[in-house]
């Protein structure tokens, strides 16, 4: 490891294996197969149990934000259940922030999620006979909060997802994203470290999903915590995610920055889910820039940072090799439009 | 593509249901044939007996004696809040009670509750029954927060511990099935004669829906409600207290409801045995004095407080306004002025007469009604006994006497009718529906030798063969199982005979009650007739049904069977409707769309839709008959249910508890096996 930090969350080849006697079938079948997690994950389905989660490795850093994508029935609600302890995981470890907190008692899990834990639900899981400003000072209460400070607490997130005046409503009488807002103000009540958001928008409209996706981008640039998001929207993972995690069949198949996942799948699955979405608006420059020197005359001015879509649109007339600058403006690459137009290209596989 | 592979198949072998047709159809073959050898085939030798409700009471009478000394305490303990409730109930001027009762009803749903908390109260009043109800609800109202602590501590219990509630679900199973005159019996052996007795029946008896319901409802919960309780960094109890029973709140009333409606039905039953100077003992006293007026009356105060009861907690299970307090205290100080500015001309409650002319005109009236239409309804009455039920209890060779029908029954017309009967089998055979043959075969036999004398080895195998097509060879073995122990125990005649009432009541209702939910769902004014028939029917306490068709029909199986089907058919009326209403909308479009017709829709779309909800009215309806079955042993049934009936009088706890598990295991096959039709029926339709 280069960074110096301990990783927010870490997962080594955690398990979660669903029927009676789950713990001592795992342990069999992988000295059987000689700890090879497929050969295991077929030998456990074989004899009848699930494996929902099968030998998950990943990092969530410091302040990144990690989504898990794939669809339903790929194990992502399974893992983040295993990850918050909401499901006690079968085998491996999950460490956060260093601890291992697989096997933890209860009292400790109790104690990290009054301190660093926050969870998000796709159908939001608010209490219907608390108020608005009760759902969100409800995890204070729990921990014995006196009723003013916690509900002057309740009133800072409020305002923070942009709620004011409704706090003596009830979840009833929300819509559905006013609700999602109550769901992500009652997650950060405590202020946790570490925020768990399990499909938060799939319940939502286009057009809310779209709106509360830019307002969860805007609050984790003030807040930087270390986020674990589910979601089956691949669109929604490249607009969001600093890094995504493709699962399948309850394996993790391919984990990347968006760009990686765009222009580098490496099954035809992934292929499958990047097939309909733009690539030049996530893939950038950066991605299919050469070495070498050998340019034309013209400068259209593009950089590293820059769009695949919008160097296209600066390269439209041209058919010669063109430098690209860094955000400093050093001519660091170059860039042939036939490049461009390749890396744009729809596969037809 | 597997249609076409099953068709040979089913040609090659006969189907399950046919087999099992077969083997019983062979069964009753050979019974019949070797009646006159074998006469034990026929009837259970006495020899073979074993003393069973001897031994059971042996070993109750033990029990129920070592465990004495600590139910007595108990029961001494309870008379506290009895000896209170009793007294600040007889006590409270009525005015009072009135006004704290139309309060209760504003503050929980407003102007209508109200009203009917003050008119139904007033009723009371008028009724000069005053003093007689508060003993009542003195009983109830002391049960019932013992019935809903035990019951929501068992539900939470249960919900906590997986492995208990495996356990409690079933006896909470067992405990529906077993009549409610059962429990009396041990009950009156541990607390001796008294209103205690009754108390804690009542509780015994409110206290499953309470913990059947807290199950449901904290089941239900959502499970993201439940893990962001946990997310939230609550203890369990915390989450337990603070989310889940809250979160459940509206189910909990629904417990709540029932469980107040079950203590009041069964304060009225506990009546029975007397002591204590209620209005359910006001019912069966002038019952048994023939003063039909009088125990009308007293009959519909019963009602008024089971409605007022049920309607005023049904309103906290549902989505509550709020209203406005200020009109309750308002009320409260204007009774309490009224009652102290009148306090020395307000009558005495019991000496109201108001509506004796009444009762009066009710007696003469009946005796006019019964006096012009008397030809008419005995002869409704006997033609029902003599050609429907009679033939249907000892069958037709022995019902069939010159006396009624006009001619005798020959060896010769038995030997046609079962030839009449093969014929419709064959043809029915020859057209492809060989199990329905049959079972036409089957009924005919039954229909000629009666339900009471059918051969104790063709009705076991007719139970197996039904177990083993509802729910496979498990429950084939459990009927027959659970049936051989009423055989050897010698109660085999009485149940067979509790079988044949509750069977005819149960057809009955099936026909005449799917027949009116299936107008009830085509044709909407029908439904807005008969839906608040139906509410009414179901809020009234068991004890209240055997009035009317006592007034109109005397004592007998006549008056039993009516009683038993108006208390019976509701359920099979709701479901059928209910069924046949919520086809969902998409399937009727497709049906109308390909040109079906109303009736074609009905009977290829809607009818088979709605089977399974229907099978489950029906299981409904067979619980019910059950249930009233024992409650109608007071008004003359024979069977079972008069057994219970006799030992609770003679203080038999052996052969109260016997007789009421037969009782309870008939209801329980009855139970299980159409559940297993109705899930078959469901897996069929991928529902």
């Amino acid at each position: 490891m280069t960074d110096a930090k301990t990783p927010a969350i870490a997962c080594r080849n955690l398990w979660q294996v669903f029927g009676p006697g789950a713990d001592k079938a795992l342990t069999d079948a992988l000295s059987r197969s000689g700890d090879d997690a497929d050969k295991a994950a077929a030998d456990l389905r074989e004899h009848g149990f699930i494996p929902a989660v099968q030998d998950a490795n990943f990092e969530v850093k410091e302040g990144e934000l990690f989504v898990i994508m794939g669809l339903s029935g790929s194990g992502k609600s399974t893992l983040i259940r295993c990850i918050s302890q909401l499901l006690p995981g079968t085998g491996g470890e999950i460490r956060v922030d260093g601890e291992n907190v697989m096997g933890a008692s209860k009292k400790v899990l109790t104690d990290l999620r009054r301190k660093k834990l926050g969870m998000v639900f796709q159908h939001f899981g608010l209490f219907p006979h608390m108020t608005v400003a009760e759902n969100v000072a409800y995890p204070l209460r729990v921990q014995g909060v006196g009723k003013q400070e916690r509900l002057a607490r309740a009133q800072e997130v409020i305002s923070l997802v942009g709620l004011e005046g409704r706090e003596d409503s009830f979840p009833r009488q929300l819509s559905g994203g006013q609700r999602q807002r109550v769901g992500i103000a009652r997650s950060l009540a405590v202020n946790p470290d570490i925020w768990f958001l399990d499909e938060p928008f799939s319940a939502l409209d286009p057009l809310i999903r779209r709106q509360l996706q830019d307002e969860f981008l805007r609050i984790q640039a003030t807040l930087k915590k270390s986020i674990v998001f589910i979601t089956h929207d691949i669109q929604e993972a490249l607009k969001l995610a600093d890094r995504i995690a493709i699962m399948r069949d309850g394996k993790i198949v391919q984990i990347g920055t968006p760009t990686d996942i765009v222009l580098r799948p490496v099954d035809d699955y992934v292929r499958e889910f990047s097939k309909d979405v733009a690539k030049g608006q996530h893939a950038k420059v950066a991605s299919v820039m050469r070495d070498d020197d050998e340019r034309g005359p013209d400068d259209p001015g593009l950089t590293t940072s820059m769009t695949l879509d919008a160097a296209l649109a600066h390269c439209m007339e041209l058919y010669e090799p063109v430098p690209v600058r860094d955000a400093d403006g050093n001519i660091v690459g170059t860039v042939h439009p036939s490049d461009l137009a390749a890396a744009l290209q729809v596969d037809e596989a | 593509m597997t249609a076409v592979t099953e068709i040979p198949a089913q040609h090659a072998r006969l189907s399950t249901g046919a087999q099992a047709a077969l083997i019983t159809v062979i069964f009753g073959a050979l019974c019949l044939a070797l009646e006159g050898v074998a006469p034990w085939l026929v009837k259970w030798p006495a020899a073979w007996e074993l003393p069973a409700t001897q031994w059971v009471g042996g070993f109750l009478d033990w029990f129920l004696n070592g465990i004495k000394p600590a139910m007595r305490l108990f029961s001494d303990l309870m008379t506290y809040p009895m000896n209170a409730a009793n007294f600040v109930l007889g006590n409270t001027p009525w005015p009072i009670l009135i006004g704290i009762v139309t309060a209760l009803g504003w503050y929980l749903g407003g102007l209508p509750m109200a009203a009917l908390g003050f008119i139904g109260l007033s009723f009371v009043l008028a009724s000069g029954y005053w003093a007689e109800s508060m003993n009542t609800l003195a009983l109830v109202a002391v049960s019932v927060p013992v019935a809903l602590i035990m019951g929501g501590a068992i539900g939470i219990l249960a919900n906590e511990v997986p492995r208990v509630k495996a356990f409690v679900q079933a006896a909470l199973d067992v405990m529906q099935t077993v009549p409610t005159f059962a429990y009396l019996t041990p009950l009156l052996l541990l607390f001796g004669f008294g209103p205690v007795v009754g108390l804690i029946a009542s509780a015994i008896y409110a206290a499953p829906p309470m913990a059947r319901n807290v199950m449901l409802g904290l089941e239900r919960v959502e499970s993201e409600i439940k893990e962001a309780a946990i997310m939230s960094g609550g203890t369990r109890l915390q989450q337990l207290f603070q989310v889940e029973i809250p979160a459940a709140t509206t189910q909990i009333m629904v417990g709540v409801n029932q469980c107040l409606m079950a203590a009041l039905s069964m304060v009225i039953i506990a009546a029975v045995i007397g002591g204590f100077n209620d209005i359910g003992w006001e019912v069966l006293l002038t019952m048994r004095k023939a003063q039909f007026g009088e125990s009308l009356m007293a009959g519909l105060v019963i009602v008024v407080f089971a409605v007022v009861i049920d309607r005023m907690s049904g309103t906290l299970a549902t989505e509550r306004k709020r209203y406005d307090s200020r009109v309750v205290w308002a009320m409260l100080a204007f009774t309490v002025l009224f009652t102290a500015a009148f306090w020395a001309w307000l009558p005495n409650p019991s000496d109201l007469t108001v509506l004796d002319p009444m009762a009066t005109a009710i007696d003469n009236g009946l005796t006019a009604f019964t006096q012009a239409n008397g030809p008419w309804l005995d002869a409704l009455k006997n033609n029902s006994l003599f050609y429907v039920l009679l033939p249907l209890r000892i069958g037709l060779d022995q019902a069939v006497l010159p006396f009624t029908w006009g001619f005798a029954w020959t060896p010769s017309m038995s030997y046609g009718l079962f030839a009449i009967g093969a014929a419709i089998a064959l043809l029915m055979a020859w057209r492809g529906h060989l199990t329905g043959g049959l079972v036409v075969l089957i009924l005919i036999g039954m229909l000629e030798t009666g339900i009471s004398n059918l051969p104790w080895p063709f009705v076991l195998t007719g139970a197996a063969a039904l177990g083993w097509v509802a729910g496979g060879w498990r429950l084939a073995a459990l009927s027959v199982g659970l049936l051989c122990t009423i055989l050897v125990s010698g109660l085999w005649e009485r149940a067979l005979l509790s079988l044949y009432l509750s069977g005819a009541a149960v057809f009955f209702c099936a026909v005449f009650g799917g027949l009116i939910g299936l107008a009830s769902a085509v044709w909407s004014p029908v439904w807005t007739v008969v839906r608040p028939i139906c509410d009414m029917l179901q809020t009234i306490p068991l004890f209240v049904f055997l009035i009317p068709v006592l007034m109109v029909f005397q004592i007998g199986e006549f008056s039993a069977f009516l009683a038993i089907c108006a208390y019976a058919i509701v359920p099979m009326i709701r479901y059928t409707r209910h069924g046949l209403v919520n086809t969902p909308e998409e399937m009727m479009e497709a049906a109308i769309s390909s040109g079906a017709t109303e009736w074609q829709i009905m009977r290829d779309v809607r009818a088979p839709y709605a089977a399974p909800t229907i099978l489950l009215g029906l299981n409904q309806t067979i619980l019910y008959a059950f249930a009233m079955l024992v409650i109608a042993a007071l008004i003359g049934t024979t069977g079972l249910g008069q057994s219970i009936y006799l030992a609770l009088g003679q203080a038999d706890v052996g052969l109260g508890i016997s007789a009421g598990a037969a009782m309870a295991i008939l209801a329980l096959i009855a139970d299980r096996m159409v559940q297993g039709f109705a899930e078959e029926r469901r897996k069929a339709l991928g529902l």
